[in-house]
């Protein structure tokens, strides 16, 4: 209890007596002159009966008015002309964030309240636990930096972070993008890799992995952003911040460095030239393709099939086919990238692709993707009379044969582009995605493809990254940003990729694969996946999604304000703070649009005249 | 036969049913037209109105016992005076000044007994401090301390009345002289207090003034509507040249809202008083205008039933006021336990046993 007369210079209210003040969440009245917001960081400070003091650090999550003494709803009337006497009454809900020590008594009713600043706020939001592990997150309600536990971010006490909210106006990716900023820039993994004996990688070994799902959005992620000025000097103002939020963050407010675009090619006919499937962005996309002998012996056909899940049989008939592929790729002397197969009678094949290729041995060299399709029908249905090849049947049923045929030539037209054997090995060594030792942000834009396509990239790509981290262990955190994790690990059916995502989830923070995860709907992602999550958003969401079970890390009040969320604004949830923070985040630096890139690269138009005429 | 409800809630004492004549004369001061007078606007220079109320009530009655064996009544109580401030035109919130509640430690003075003031030590030290003032009274009647409390507040009340409102001259040659601040006193005004722009709103109505021939008005007035200004003694009990009574006042009637069908044809009805100069007949300029804005005035204030069930008599800022000062006083339960606790404490007795 503080008495009379102490401290009331920076009091912004005083602790109701008339609700009941718990540890973790009480009122307090607002000072006359006082103003008091949603979010703000407020410190209380009480005294225990033996002197000893304790403070108790908080956010307001509901603010209210009221006219204090009068009964009747209709005494506002008499109240404004000026005929009943009635005060206003202005009290705001704080929910407890932290107790210092941690003497969890209830303040004392007319316990001062302050403003959280400076060390305050560090204690309140536990910055100081998270010492040189802190990077900013988005700005307070007040101008302030929100302070992340990179720590629970690369995967040391936890790790991944999972985007919940509505497309368009959650601009979950614009979120994810930051924060990648944010770790890549603020300099928090060098720090981290510092204090940790250098054993943790530095700045340089970051990565990140971005799969594009929407339009070519994330294709100019090197070119700055021609409205980034304009749209900060407006935030600016609008918020009457001190200075630009990238200043207030500690950031620079400039595109990403060291990055590099993949991209799928253009379908063509085999043999034709690699060219990548992108309309706005032409120069500095890659395309990458799969050869077929890697398709084979990297057991890649699993990710062909995305409800492999649904029937036990069909299962085992793409383990057993995967298994021969396996063999056929291990048993290649050749260094080409296509599949010489010698037990193809392609006479005996109803429908032989026409622009087969012999060997000199009378084998078949497999090129494209339908060529293999071929010689797997042949060899499960065609071979012998229609009983096709007892050592690959393994007396399956010719029906569950013929489903499988079926799918795959079903994602036949998809996957041709992708999977070729037709190159040379330098030719395949050019297109072969390079994702861990390329550059520190890697886009890999995959909007173009369809959906069992798509799949097939992300199950095929994640593999590669999962057994390149399991052979070299943590050390070079690799970010995984992945939209859509709904379509890619449903909560309720199976598929390889899900089985990926879910190492990823569960094992991947230990192997410093960390899941940047967004979706519009978390409650239709596998749990597992979401409740891996050390560090969790949410943007605006929908109010009937917002009362699912997935969300129940939001007080009732943060759900009720998810549904009227302005873009750039989210709910952060991370470990270290019981409560979400809400923050807003700078306008992006880089352009999300090809009409967004600044051709001057920030110069003057007349400047850059020069230039071309010089 | 016709069954008409009293206007007054049933725990009011003696409602207002049937009125005693005034024993003593009542004369037309503003004109002897008996008919009744619209409002007016309330004019431009009346730029505050103060709406004044008091409040008591008796915490404990005590019985003291002194050494020699004689015993004396006593009682702790609390009494408050306070006000609200509005402007008539309503052009601002209306505020209420401080009320603050006065404790009381009233005791008979026939004794020769002085009592030292007390204070009760509280056992919650975040409940504030209660420090009880002692008055004595005379007499030892059962009733002495409460009526001193209410004596204690009434003076209070007239105080507040005289420190806030506006001179107002009464004599002839100072008849344009116009008060900027009006203070309408709860109940009738107070002796003594002639001479400052003081209102007594008397909401109760127990003795008629009017007279069989005159009191037909009030039944008719419309709301807002006023009688004449009439003139009497305050006390005067007819005949006699020493029950004259003591002081001249002005009176006159106001109807504040349109009675049900069912209630009383008085209902509605309340009765204004102000100080009169002595021995003259003529009505000052400023009570003139004072009972000319009237109606418009306490047509504004008045409460209604659904809010107040002493509406409309009961105005709109005396109820809040009576909130406030109900307020100031404390819960009546928590200061018995507090004296409780603090006789068992002098007594030596633990304070669990009986707090």
């Amino acid at each position: 209890m503080t008495g009379p007369g102490a401290d009331t210079a920076n009091r912004i209210g005083m602790v109701l007596g008339t609700e009941d003040v718990m540890p973790t969440v009480f009122w307090f009245a607002v000072s006359a002159g006082a103003s008091v917001q949603l979010d703000d960081l407020v410190v209380v400070q009480t005294r225990r009966p033996d002197g000893r003091t304790v403070r108790f650090f908080g956010l307001v999550d509901n603010v209210r008015k009221r006219h204090e003494g009068v009964t009747f709803e209709s005494d506002v009337e008499d109240v404004v002309a000026g005929v009943l006497p009635a005060s206003v009454s202005y009290a705001a809900r704080v929910l407890v964030t932290r107790v210092d020590p941690e003497n969890f008594i209830p303040p004392q009713p007319g316990d001062t309240v302050r403003h959280a600043h400076g060390d305050d706020l560090k204690m309140a939001l536990s910055a100081d636990k998270m010492g040189e592990a802190s990077f900013p997150g988005g700005l307070l309600a007040d101008g302030q930096p929100l302070p992340l536990n990179f720590r629970f971010v690369n995967g040391e006490s936890g790790g991944h972070i999972n985007i919940s909210g509505i497309s368009g106006v959650a601009t979950k990716t614009s979120y994810a993008l930051f924060l990648l900023h944010s770790i890549f820039r603020s300099g928090v993994m060098d720090r981290v890799a510092q204090a940790s004996g250098g054993r943790m990688a530095g700045t340089s070994g970051g990565r990140a992995i971005i799969f594009n799902v929407k339009g070519e959005d994330l294709l100019f992620l090197d070119k700055p952003n021609s409205k980034v000025q304009k749209k900060e000097a407006e935030a600016q103002s609008g918020k009457g911040l001190d200075a630009d939020r990238y200043t207030l963050l500690g950031l620079p407010m400039s595109p990403f460095q060291d990055t590099q675009f993949l991209a799928p090619p253009r379908a063509g006919t085999s043999g034709s030239a690699i060219v990548p499937h992108t309309d706005q962005r032409s120069e500095g996309v890659t395309p990458f393709v799969f050869t077929l002998r890697e398709f084979c012996a990297n057991r890649l056909l699993q990710y062909v099939f995305s409800d492999a899940g649904s029937s036990l049989n069909l299962g085992f008939v793409i383990g057993n086919i995967e298994e021969k592929l396996f063999r056929l790729a291990s048993a290649q002397t050749g260094n080409g990238t296509g599949l010489s197969v010698d037990d193809w009678q392609v006479d005996l094949s109803e429908t032989p692709p026409e622009d087969l290729e012999f060997g000199e041995l009378g084998g078949v060299n497999l090129r494209t993707f339908d060529q293999l399709i071929s010689y797997i029908e042949f060899k499960l249905l065609e071979d012998r009379d229609g009983e096709g090849d007892p050592k690959w049947v393994l007396k399956q049923a010719p029906g569950t044969l013929r489903a499988f045929t079926r799918r795959l030539r079903g994602v036949q037209k998809h996957l041709t582009p992708l999977i070729r054997g037709d190159l040379t090995a330098s030719e395949a060594a050019r297109y072969r995605p390079n994702l861990l030792s390329g550059a520190q942000l890697s886009v890999v834009d995959i909007h173009n493809l369809s959906g069992p396509a798509q799949m097939f990239v992300v199950g095929v790509l994640l593999r590669q990254v999962f057994d390149h981290k399991e052979k070299y262990g943590r050390q070079d955190t690799v970010f995984v940003v992945l939209d859509e994790l709904n379509k890619y690990a449903p909560r309720d059916e199976g598929s390889p990729i899900k089985d990926i995502l879910l190492e990823i989830a569960e094992r991947g923070r230990s192997l410093g694969i960390i899941l940047i995860g967004a979706q519009q709907t978390a409650s239709e992602v596998e749990r597992r996946i979401v409740s891996n999550a050390a560090v969790r958003v949410v943007g605006r969401l929908d109010l009937a999604e917002a009362e699912r079970p997935e969300y129940r890390f939001l007080p009732q009040s943060f759900r009720a304000r998810a549904g009227i969320l302005q873009p750039g604004t989210m709910l952060v949830s991370q470990p270290d703070v019981p409560n979400p923070v809400l923050v807003n985040y700078p306008f992006p630096a880089w352009a999300t649009r090809g009409d967004e890139v600044d051709d001057l690269a920030g110069r003057s138009v007349v400047e850059v005249g020069d230039d071309w005429l010089r | 036969m016709r069954i008409r409800l009293d206007p007054w809630p049933v725990d009011t004492q003696d409602g207002q049913l049937t009125l005693k004549p005034f024993a003593g004369l009542v004369f037309n001061a503003e004109t002897d037209r008996w008919a009744a007078i619209a409002p007016r606007e309330v004019p431009s220079w009346l730029t505050r109105v103060l709406v004044v109320d008091g409040k008591r009530r008796m915490e404990a009655r005590l019985l003291l016992d002194d050494e020699a064996g004689g015993l004396s009544l006593a009682g702790f109580g609390a009494y408050v005076a306070g006000a609200v401030d509005l402007c008539p035109h309503g052009s601002r919130q209306a505020d209420l000044l401080k009320v603050v509640a006065q404790r009381v430690l009233a005791y008979s003075g026939d004794g020769g007994v002085t009592l030292e003031p007390t204070r009760l030590s509280p056992r919650n030290p975040h409940t504030g401090q209660l420090e009880y003032t002692p008055h004595a009274f005379a007499g030892t009647q059962l009733e002495g301390a409460l009526g001193k409390v209410q004596r204690l507040m009434l003076d209070a009340e007239g105080d507040l009345s005289r420190r806030l409102a506006a001179a107002l001259p009464l004599d002839e040659h100072d008849r344009a002289a116009l008060p900027d601040t009006l203070v309408l006193q709860d109940g009738p005004v107070r002796i003594g207090g002639a001479g400052r722009a003081v209102l007594g709103c008397v909401k109760t109505l127990h003795t008629d003034y009017l007279g069989a021939d005159r009191i037909g008005l009030l039944g008719t007035l419309k709301p807002g509507e006023r009688t004449p200004v009439l003139r009497f003694r305050v006390g005067d009990q007819g005949g006699s040249q020493d029950s004259e009574g003591r002081e001249q006042r002005f009176t006159w009637y106001v109807r504040l809202c349109d009675p049900p069908f069912y209630q009383h044809p008085l209902a509605g009805v309340m009765r204004l008083e102000m100080h009169a100069p002595e021995d003259s007949d003529f009505v000052p300029r400023a009570v003139l205008q004072v009972a000319n804005l009237s109606g418009q005035l306490l047509c504004r204030l008045a409460s209604t039933p659904h809010k107040d069930a002493r509406a409309p008599q009961n105005l709109i800022p005396t109820a809040a006021l009576e909130h406030a000062m109900d307020r100031a006083m404390g819960s009546a339960e928590l200061v018995t336990r507090r004296i409780r606790s603090h006789l068992a404490r002098e007594l030596g007795q633990p304070t669990g046993a009986v707090a």
